[in-house]
């Protein structure tokens, strides 16, 4: 299955040859090319339809030492763009880490972007009609649940294809397909109080999403939020669902990215190879598996992926440097970002959120964030929260407008238990997280 | 600045009637309204990191977004080419809703109404003396190396400053089945700076921004010095804060950018989207009262120059100030054309999009309230224990439950009356019926915040907040 065609692929070289030729020394060209079909439910009827066909050209420059970012939707007609694209470079200072990867670095296995079996080839058996089956025959509104007021669903259909190149022959491209099902249910109670839940799945693969079970449990969701009760602050243990534990996981990565480390604003500065994570957590950049969606092959600048620990028995082992910050740092490159973190099960495999819960016995478990930030020059951190208590691992009711407040060294010191249920939808592979002692206010 | 007509259809090579014709095409199978949103947007950005200037862009974006709309169901499509044959494709695509059939007794089926108001130009809220598009970006690489001694100036303790200047220019040109023509060139000029600080081995950062719908004018020394002042002001205090013990208790909003709760927690529950389909926690509380006598809380896209401003919304309505709640009573929701029509009511130019990628939907533009007669002094003295507030960072709210939570970077706690220890990096929590009915009392001295507010809901645009000294009572403070 191809998308870009050669004729756009012939533009993305002339555009490179062009930049060349208008004296830049050095040229990355990305073109980007995305389809996506939608249809939108409200309360069992058809509410929307779309279709959008992007295409866009990334242009890197480097021009006399110097270095510019552009890019265009105008992909015929790109010769007056570079001109003003050079003319910009040439007004801002030299910048000697600016470079492009070395060759040897770079992805060498994925000429034709379908090496990883990411495309569904039953996707362009589809049209509109279908769509709007697949979206109408998913809704449960018509049969009344009761307390249902509001069924909002979006069911899409994507296709995405990038190619990169550049001026020291890189040629690497991925495609991938996506089917997407989601829906949001507001419930009401007796009383006229509100309670939403969301739920989504999505695959890669037309026939292993299974839309059916998508708005039972979006409503069980929902309802399962009525009747909160108030929480005493204190601390107490934390579950926090696979759902959202990408929410503590993703400051941690942040924090190993060369950018923060360079301007000093990250909690994890200087600690390659110190163990400051406890021993159960490992978390492994599992990027290269064929099939499972997330995988790639290379990472924005065309470099190829491996498949690393980033963190290992609680020893940090990497962070993310690409070319530039490497030459600024004086560091060996690795990639810009993890690809798809996927997080081992602790202390025993096969875990899964019931039987952390009744490993932990009571707490809180947490299914969603509200809002909050996190400090990356410290790691502290604060966020809102929704979710259960719970004891002798049985969910006994919802709580909410509730607070967790801390530090992630320390969060992730008191961790206790990670699951291997990993959503593999998502493109972070974190599954259920359980820690002692976080500090709970509400 | 608006241009003559023919620059617009100049720009996207269109005429008159090519796009009636579109129209007609959208129109074909049976829809009741269409119209088409042409864009043609430059972005550019130059980055100061390390001391210099050595980062910059340009991009472009272009193209048409054509809607159908049959009742209140929505059909859409967009291209990136103005090529008759592919928009008519677009349009084609777009007209797919209104071939499906399945629509229910109760769901309305009408054309909207005209709402476009006076012809162009209606208003000329974006002054822009200087095009930031004939501007060289060497008129600014100074101005970023000047910022950054400027902050160094200021404060030994500083040891990194990055600051971004980012500008944008966009060519719209709308036109509908009612036979309404609009055009509108808006500009957007945002400049922020973060700046790391190091006391022994104590590190912290500080923000400010500052953006409007103006030219390039905007960029001047007084401007520099403004936001050097502003990033290193209260550093002293941030080195020094605490977290406060957690817990419900009084808060005190600082005037300006506390508007965030405005926008968070109330804001978005009047939006009329969420209240059409029933899952605002408002939905049922029209006319009625929502909070105390004296709380007027608007949502203006009329303030020339400001950030969330607009002459037109991006459904041809002319922008307008509406009050959502007077003197304690909920007014109005925030409409686009699909829920006036469903609500009966005139359109309130609150219909935007991100781009000619996105169909339009209610969206907040500038929101605050007004002010009121008590003194920010008397409202601070007024609390025996509790936080006063002033800097935040973001927020997010659910919109059926009401739930909110917003981040704060900095304020100071309250102790009998008095403000005491600086605090940081809390968070508080509320329910937005629940701190509206919760709030006592409003001081004389709005604010409405400058910097770069963007909201994201479905789809980001820019926005901007405001409002005056507020007590609220019973929030939940997230401390240690």
């Amino acid at each position: 299955m191809s998308m870009i065609d050669s004729r756009e692929i012939e533009l993305a070289r002339k555009c490179l040859e062009s930049a060349m030729a208008k004296g830049a020394q050095k040229v990355r060209v990305t073109l980007n090319k995305n389809i996506m079909d939608l249809a939108g439910t409200l309360n069992g009827e058809l509410d929307k339809t779309s279709h959008c066909l992007d295409r866009s050209l990334s242009i890197n420059l480097i021009v006399d030492g110097r270095f510019g970012s552009f890019s265009t939707n105008r992909i015929e007609d790109t010769d007056g763009f570079l001109d003003k694209a050079i003319e910009k470079v040439r007004m801002l200072a030299k910048d000697q880490y600016r470079d492009l990867p070395s060759p040897e670095r770079t992805a060498k296995d994925a000429p034709e972007g379908t090496e990883l079996g990411l495309c569904d080839p039953d996707y362009p058996n589809t049209d509109a009609d279908r769509r709007i089956e697949t979206a109408l025959k998913a809704s449960i509104f018509k049969s009344r649940p009761e307390g249902l007021v509001s069924e909002e669903a979006e069911y899409s259909e994507t296709i995405s294809d990038s190619l990169i190149l550049d001026s020291q022959g890189l040629y690497c491209r991925h495609t991938e397909t996506g089917f997407d099902y989601g829906v949001e249910m507001t419930v009401e109670d007796k009383q006229g109080n509100k309670f939403s839940g969301y739920w989504w799945d999505a695959s890669v693969w037309r026939n292993k999403l299974d839309t059916s079970v998508i708005c039972p449990k979006a409503l069980e969701r929902a309802r399962a939020q009525m009747d909160p009760k108030p929480f005493k602050s204190g601390k107490y243990n934390m579950v926090i669902d696979s759902e959202v534990a990408s929410r503590v996981v993703s400051p941690v990565l942040s924090a190993l990215s060369a950018y923060a480390i360079q301007q000093n604003n990250s909690f994890l500065t200087g600690k390659v190879g110190q163990k400051v994570f406890p021993e159960g957590l490992t978390i492994i950049d599992d990027c290269r598996i064929a099939g499972q969606s997330g995988s790639r092959l290379f990472d924005s600048e065309g470099v190829a992926t491996k498949t690393v620990p980033i963190i290992e028995n609680g020893v940090v082992k990497q962070y993310f440097i690409n070319t530039y910050m490497a030459g600024k740092m004086g560091m060996e490159p690795t990639l810009e970002s993890a690809i798809r973190p996927r997080v081992k099960g602790w202390p025993r495999p096969g875990l899964d959120r019931q039987r952390i819960l009744e490993m932990c016995g009571s707490g809180i478990l947490v299914t969603g964030f509200n809002g909050g930030n996190s400090n990356s020059s410290t790691g502290d951190f604060s966020y809102g929260i929704e979710g259960f208590a719970f004891k002798d691992g049985t969910i006994i009711h919802p709580v909410r407008e509730m607070l967790i407040t801390g530090n992630f060294l320390t969060l992730w010191n008191n961790l206790t238990a990670a699951g291997e249920d990993a959503r593999s939808c998502m493109s972070k592979l974190i599954p259920t997280l359980a820690f002692s002692n976080v500090d709970f206010s509400a | 600045m608006i241009n003559p007509k023919e620059y617009y259809l100049d720009t996207f090579r269109v005429t008159e009637p090519l796009m009636e014709n579109l129209i007609a095409g959208a129109l074909r199978s049976g829809g009741d309204y269409a119209d088409l949103y042409f864009e043609n947007t430059v972005y550019s950005d130059l980055l100061l990191r390390d001391g210099q200037v050595a980062s910059g862009g340009l991009h472009t974006d272009f193209g048409v977004g054509i809607r159908v709309l049959k009742g209140d169901k929505t059909g859409y499509a967009y291209t990136e080419s103005t090529d008759p044959a592919e928009m008519m494709q677009a349009a084609k695509a777009a007209a797919t809703i209104s071939l499906q059939g399945g629509v229910g007794a109760e769901r309305a089926e009408a054309s909207v109404g005209r709402h476009g108001g006076k012809p162009n130009p209606a208003a000329d809220r974006y002054p822009m003396e200087q095009d930031w598009r004939e501007t060289s970006a060497s008129a600014f690489v100074p101005m970023l190396e000047k910022l950054q001694r400027l902050i160094e100036s200021k404060d030994s303790r500083v040891i990194k400053v990055i600051a971004m200047l980012g500008s944008q220019v966009s060519d719209i040109l709308m036109f509908n089945s009612l036979g309404e023509l609009k055009y509108d060139t808006r500009p957007m000029g945002s400049l922020s700076v973060s700046v790391i600080f190091k006391q022994g081995e104590v590190v912290e950062n500080k923000s400010a921004s500052r953006s409007w719908r103006i030219g390039a004018e905007m960029m001047d020394d007084a401007l520099l010095e403004e936001l050097a002042a502003e990033v290193v002001s209260g550093i002293d205090e941030r080195f020094q804060a605490i977290r406060p013990k957690g817990g419900k208790m009084s808060v005190v909003m600082g005037a300006g950018a506390s508007g965030i709760l405005l926008h968070e927690a109330m804001g978005h529950a009047f939006e009329a989207d969420f209240n059409r389909k029933g899952q605002s926690v408002f939905s049922d509380k029209m006319g009625k009262r929502i909070c105390d006598k004296g709380i007027t809380i608007v949502d203006d896209g009329t303030i020339r120059g400001n950030r969330g401003s607009i002459n037109f919304d991006d459904e041809l309505v002319a922008g307008q100030r509406t009050v959502m709640v007077e003197d304690g009573v909920l007014t109005s929701y925030l409409h686009d054309r699909i829920s006036s029509k469903f609500y009966g009511v005139p359109p309130t130019g609150n219909g935007r999009r991100e781009s000619f990628r996105y169909h339009p939907i209610p969206r907040m533009r500038c929101t605050y309230m007004e002010s009121g007669q008590a003194k920010s002094q008397d409202i601070i003295a007024s609390v025996k224990k509790g936080v006063f507030v002033d800097q935040f960072s973001n927020g997010q709210v659910k919109i059926g439950e009401g739930d909110f939570t917003f981040y704060v970077k900095s304020g100071f706690l309250i102790e009998n009356g008095r403000l005491s220890a600086p605090i940081k990096d809390i968070n508080i929590i509320g329910n937005g019926p629940a701190a509206l009915a919760d709030m006592r009392m409003v001081a004389d001295d709005l604010i409405i915040d400058p910097g770069t507010w963007t909201c994201g809901k479905e789809q980001s645009v820019p926005v901007s907040c405001g409002i005056p000294t507020v007590l609220v009572e019973n929030l939940t403070v997230g401390g240690e």
